[in-house]
């Protein structure tokens, strides 16, 4: 047969294009159920990363179904609200918010018509933590994450995701929880006018007076190195989200502390009840303190590494 | 035949090697090596696709119209990128990794040893030899991209697979190692080793 004939070419580049989309979309189909298992196993952790329950390395380990238990028992509840930051429903039961869920409400809320319909997802979890989720453009794909806040609208954790940004630099976001334990701490300004920022991710983070006792100004992350477009996209992202969510932040300034900060002293290897006596900034057996202190220096009745065990090491050096 | 087999399996692994002697897939292997665990998880992703599109080439090598023979094998090498995407994103085990490696999964179709192999091998061979050259080119891909990682990530992070081996010591870690030009420099390394081993590569 002539196999350079076109109406053989045509039909025979039909028949090959044919035959392989439907294994594809017959795969596709098949494993679909899985891969949003997976996907939201994974958003599920970074909320929980973010509310301080754990790090997300934790919840890799622990599978998606321990994951998911653990979310159903401390999520408090899950509603959303309008821009003038009343509740609108509540959200279905397990009710996660996929990157491509995100990036549709990012447009909404970019769109200034639109924006005032838009209804905004917010976690509250029973430590009293209030998650909400940001979305925006990184450099080479889009950014996005969750912010945790407390009653008083100060950020107690964030975690990061990006599809594609550059590993070792852009990918920080992501990859460094120092980046993501400078986010700790920081009260955004709720009141900015349209044009200065809520928050933002610049160069140096918070201008502090010249003692560094005071901070002169809220809302400042240092921004990563190398990764300039990166961060100014994250700030960009927090920014425009935050703005949404003004009017609820605004509104309920007086609801209790969110009582993160001493749950997340605690890691996996260290007793739970040493959270409450003592004052350990990092648990002894994470990797961070091992390397910031050297091993010697953690105590060995509590598991903790703490300001005061730290201390003789520091001296001998 | 037997010989002609086993030069088939032996050569692609060291002495035609796709990374050090065809300088092929170099883009990949600066980007994946970050980490042993992404390392071997994409040395097996190349594996699977070059072994098989390799087979169902040289099935349909007969048939398949000269003039659009590059099309077609675009199409089957990209068929074959997207399930092993597909099914890495399914497994919980393997989700964060392919989480990880992003778009070098999806870019192995651009990798060169892919339709390099293809268009020199798959095309003039019968399924089986083919197979095998698939595979043991995907496999001297996979070896250089393991021993880079190996050193990136123990040099890099101080780890091993992500457990501790030189933190313990108070190493502090090298970040210029995990950036990728250092997987170059790397590859520099090996490419001058084995250069200097088989004296037959070196030009006069």
């Amino acid at each position: 047969m002539n196999t350079n004939s076109n109406v053989y070419t045509v039909i025979y580049t039909t028949i090959v294009v044919v035959v392989v989309a439907a294994v594809l979309a017959l795969v596709s189909q098949s494993l679909k159920s899985r891969q949003e298992a997976n996907e939201k196993a994974d958003t599920v952790s970074q909320m929980l990363t973010a509310a301080g329950f754990g790090t997300k390395a934790e919840f890799g380990k622990m599978g998606n179904a321990a994951v998911l238990d653990k979310y159903a028992s401390v999520l408090g509840e899950a509603f959303t609200i309008n821009p003038s930051g009343e509740k609108v429903a509540d959200l279905p039961s397990g009710k996660v918010f996929s990157p491509k869920e995100l990036k549709a409400l990012n447009y909404i809320i970019k769109d200034t018509e639109k924006a005032l319909e838009a209804e905004l997802p917010v976690f509250v979890f029973n430590n009293g933590c209030t998650v909400v989720p940001i979305y925006g453009a990184g450099l080479w794909g889009p950014v996005w994450g969750y912010l945790s806040f407390d009653g008083a609208g100060t950020v107690t954790g964030a975690y990061f995701d990006h599809e594609s940004e550059t590993a070792g630099l852009g990918a920080r976001i992501k990859d460094d929880p120092s980046f993501q334990a400078e986010f700790r701490g920081e009260k955004p300004v709720w009141d900015a006018p349209e044009e200065s920022h809520i928050f933002e991710i610049v160069k140096g983070g918070s201008p502090k007076a010249a003692d560094g006792s005071e901070v002169l100004e809220d809302g400042r992350i240092d921004a990563i190195t190398g990764a300039t477009m990166t961060s100014n996209g994250l700030s960009d992202a927090i920014n425009v989200w935050l703005r949404a969510y003004k009017a609820y932040f605004s509104a309920k300034a007086a609801v209790s502390a969110c009582s993160i900060q001493e749950e997340s002293c605690c890691c996996s290897g260290c007793e739970k009840s040493c959270c409450a006596t003592c004052p350990c900034e990092k648990c002894c057996t994470s990797d961070d303190c091992k390397v910031s202190c050297g091993p010697e220096c953690c105590s060995e009745q509590c598991g903790c590494c703490g300001e005061d065990c730290c201390k003789p090491n520091e001296v001998e050096e | 035949m037997n010989a002609k087999i086993k030069e088939t399996i032996l050569n692609p692994i060291f002495k035609g090697n796709p990374i050090t002697v065809l300088v092929l897939g170099i883009c990949s292997s600066l980007a994946v090596t970050v980490t042993l665990k992404g390392a071997l998880v994409m040395a097996l992703s190349v594996i699977v696709v070059t072994g098989v599109s390799s087979v169902i080439l040289s099935i349909l090598r007969n048939t398949i119209p000269s003039r659009v023979r590059i099309i077609v094998q675009l199409v089957v090498v990209a068929m074959m990128v997207i399930l092993v995407d597909q099914v890495l994103k399914s497994f919980e085990a393997t989700y964060a990794i392919d989480k990880q490696l992003s778009v070098y999964i999806g870019l192995i179709i651009t990798n060169c040893i892919v339709m390099g192999r293809i268009e020199a091998f798959a095309l003039g061979n019968k399924p089986w030899p083919s197979f095998l050259d698939g595979v043991a080119n995907g496999a001297g891909y996979g070896l250089i991209l393991i021993v880079v990682a190996f050193f990136r990530e123990l040099l890099g992070s101080g780890t091993l697979f992500g457990f501790d081996i030189l933190g313990r010591f108070g190493y502090v870690t090298n970040n210029l190692v995990i950036l990728p030009p250092f997987a170059l420099i790397f590859i520099g390394c090996i490419v001058w080793l084995q250069r200097s081993i088989q004296k037959d590569l070196q030009e006069k």
